[in-house]
């Protein structure tokens, strides 16, 4: 343009002037203007920034009801267990999602009508407590009630409360029901086991924490438990209970050379899915949670002392006619023969001062050393935690010696002594109880406690007592599976004294007693006579036949052919 | 020149909408996958209440007194042999023969 303009110099002075003044105005104004363009684009633009930063140091400082749960309250963590199966594979106890119900007490609206609403479905809900929780408007998260059922959390939903809602939650099952209770245990309302083999899981196979409804991945745990044989048990007892109108039973059934617990049982019975109410003694697991004096059962220790020690033979003779004088106290038997027995019959007729004389035989320190070899002087432990401590007596005289050769003045776990009884009946050797599956090989560091030959004459005189026509055992016979045991009739003890109208009646049992392979042990608690026992409470008319009954049905579960059968064919 | 720059407009919008694409794609891939994982936890938390359900009704407090109905009872020690004289044992006749007889 300027280039244009400069052929023609004169007009072009005239009309470069305009143009030059006019541009020289034109920036001078610019110059003047361009700091206030600046400012006000800087003004403009911090002034956005401004109002975005306030909005976002609002937005955080106010907290706005509808925003999803707060990141501060605390979530609860659950956690995942791994399924819980018997020896067969049959399942136990497993996971299963079930929906939690909470609050949220910023947005209920009328807290009395969610109060109110809520009872109709759950009615044992604490009315009060959930009214105080749901007051407080900072708690952003209140449980309700953990573990609902499909239907219940179906009927709180259509109830249609605003600030109500649901989260999927790990519950445990037990399919069985009661079945084997105590043996299970209880978990609480986390999904942590609190007792019994679910504890055991917690502590030796380990848990995962989880923060949702997320199935453990972890293989199950198999017990040595054979639901079959536990329902027989369990159904047993309970006839037993009703038959004898006993306080309670238990019952143990035991696989001698491996140790596994086969059945476990305990009435009144535990359902693990309910928290159990501890200040109830009566539910405490009678076979591995309390001690007993058990009575005669322990005589079938005293013999095989005996004849381990080689002092005494089945045929050796004691003159029992005459009572034991111990101190204060003086020891007879009940229905004395009024003749010498042989050691055998001392067994098989239970009587007390044969028992005595083989331990004063014995002396204190060879009985001792018995019963610690045996494992009877220590705390036994098996997975589901430590057996109460044995009660022992404080000095180990001619009274103690005489009273705890037919289990008096010593009181152990059923299943302590039950695991001493089986480290004899099975050839010998040490057995430690177990809840868990045997796996072949780890049974390595068993030790010999008696000698085989002990082993099998404690095995013959207990099959004498369930053969023989005047053996106490004799209603335990079960045709074909050659049955052998001991009674055991203790009067309980309570607050230091023995109560006379209350008994312990139980029968220690195995067979089949050509190869000892299982142990029963059957304990009634305070039974009454009956018209059927013809007024007695001894274990001969109450425990024996229980023991025949539970033996008749688990034998062929268990795979024990009948002898009687094999004979015929 | 001018070629090089259409050449290359085009490239861009081809490489745009191909980056798209296999956006959108993986967004779809990864609802498919979350679907398929909340449909798999749901099929394994059917199972457990299934496996559950199913021990519930097989536990022996039920069956017991169903197979009692039935007129079952525990087996009686007449009733057991061992395998090896199972084995060897000739079977009973008498059934077959009646079913043969009822054709």
């Amino acid at each position: 343009m300027q280039l244009r303009c400069a052929a023609s110099p004169k007009a072009n002075k005239m009309q470069r002037l305009a143009p030059a003044d006019a541009s020289v105005l034109d920036d001078n104004w610019r110059r003047r203007r361009a700091p206030y363009v600046n400012a006000t684009l800087i003004g403009s633009a911090l002034m956005v920034f401004g109002i975005v930063g306030a909005q976002i140091l609002s937005l955080g400082l106010t907290a706005r009801p509808h925003l999803s749960l707060a990141v501060s309250e605390p979530v609860a963590t659950s956690f995942s267990r791994p399924d819980i199966i018997d020896r067969n594979g049959r399942l136990l106890a497993t996971d299963v999602e079930a929906p939690s119900l909470f609050a949220d007490p910023a947005i209920v609206i009328d807290r009395d009508e969610v109060v109110e609403k809520l009872l109709t479905v759950l009615p044992d809900l604490n009315a009060s407590e959930l009214r105080a929780a749901l007051s407080d408007k900072v708690r952003r998260f209140v449980w309700v009630r953990r573990g609902l059922s499909p239907a219940v959390a179906q009927r709180i939903h259509n109830l249609g409360l605003p600030g109500l809602a649901f989260r999927k939650e790990l519950r445990r099952a037990y399919p069985g029901g009661a079945l084997a209770g105590h043996v299970l245990g209880t978990v609480n309302v986390d999904n942590k086991g609190t007792s019994g083999i679910e504890k055991y899981i917690d502590d030796a196979i380990g848990v995962d924490p989880v923060n949702s409804a997320t199935l453990s991945t972890q293989a199950p745990v198999r017990l040595s438990l054979d639901i079959g044989v536990q329902h027989a048990l369990e159904d047993e007892l309970d006839t037993a209970v009703r038959r004898y109108s006993s306080q309670g039973a238990a019952g143990l059934v035991l696989d001698i050379k491996t140790g596994e617990i086969v059945a476990s049982a305990s009435l009144p019975r535990i359902d693990p899915a309910r928290a159990p109410n501890l200040s109830d003694s009566s539910t405490t697991d009678k076979i591995s949670g309390g001690t007993y004096e058990l009575g005669s059962v322990f005589k079938t220790l005293t013999v095989a002392m005996a004849l381990d020690a080689g002092f005494a033979k089945p045929s050796s003779i004691y003159d029992v006619r005459e009572p034991l004088v111990a101190g204060r106290h003086t020891i007879r038997d009940a229905h004395g023969i009024g003749r010498p027995l042989t050691m055998s019959e001392i067994f098989t007729h239970s009587s007390n001062v044969g028992a005595g004389m083989l331990a004063l035989q014995a002396g204190p320190d060879r009985t001792r050393a018995f019963l610690k070899k045996l494992g009877l002087l220590d705390v036994m432990k098996t997975e589901a935690g430590a057996v109460p401590a044995p009660q022992l007596p404080s000095r180990w005289e001619r009274a103690e010696l005489i009273t705890v050769s037919y289990g008096h003045g010593i009181a152990v776990a059923p299943l302590q002594f039950a695991a001493a009884a089986a480290s004899i009946l099975n050839g010998g050797v040490s057995v430690k109880p177990t809840l868990l599956k045997y796996q072949p090989g780890t049974n390595a560091r068993a030790s010999r406690l008696v000698t085989r030959e002990t082993s099998a004459g404690v095995a013959s005189m207990m099959r004498l007592n369930v053969m023989e026509s005047d053996g106490t055992g004799k209603r335990a016979d079960v045709p074909g599976f050659r049955v052998g045991g001991k009674t055991g009739t203790a009067e309980l003890a309570e607050g230091g004294r023995y109560n006379k109208s209350a008994v312990l009646s139980s029968f220690l049992g195995a067979f089949p007693m050509d190869d000892p392979q299982y142990l029963t042990f059957i304990l009634l608690f305070e039974p009454k006579g009956s018209e059927e026992t013809n007024g007695q409470r001894t274990a001969s008319t109450n425990a024996a036949p229980v023991t025949a009954r539970v033996i008749g049905r688990i034998a062929g579960q268990l795979g024990v052919v009948p002898v009687s059968t094999v004979a015929t064919q | 020149m001018r070629l090089t720059n259409i050449a290359a407009f085009c490239f861009a919008v081809a490489s745009a909408f191909l980056l798209y694409s296999l956006n959108y794609e993986t967004r779809r891939l990864e609802a498919q996958i979350q679907a398929q994982e909340r449909e798999s936890q749901k099929a394994k938390s059917d199972i457990a209440v299934l496996k559950a359900e199913r021990s519930h009704l097989s536990r022996p407090e039920r069956i017991d007194p169903l197979a009692r109905s039935q007129g079952m009872m525990p087996p009686r020690a007449d009733q057991l042999v061992p395998d090896n004289v199972a084995a060897s044992a000739k079977p009973d006749a008498a059934p077959l023969r009646r079913l043969a007889e009822s054709e």
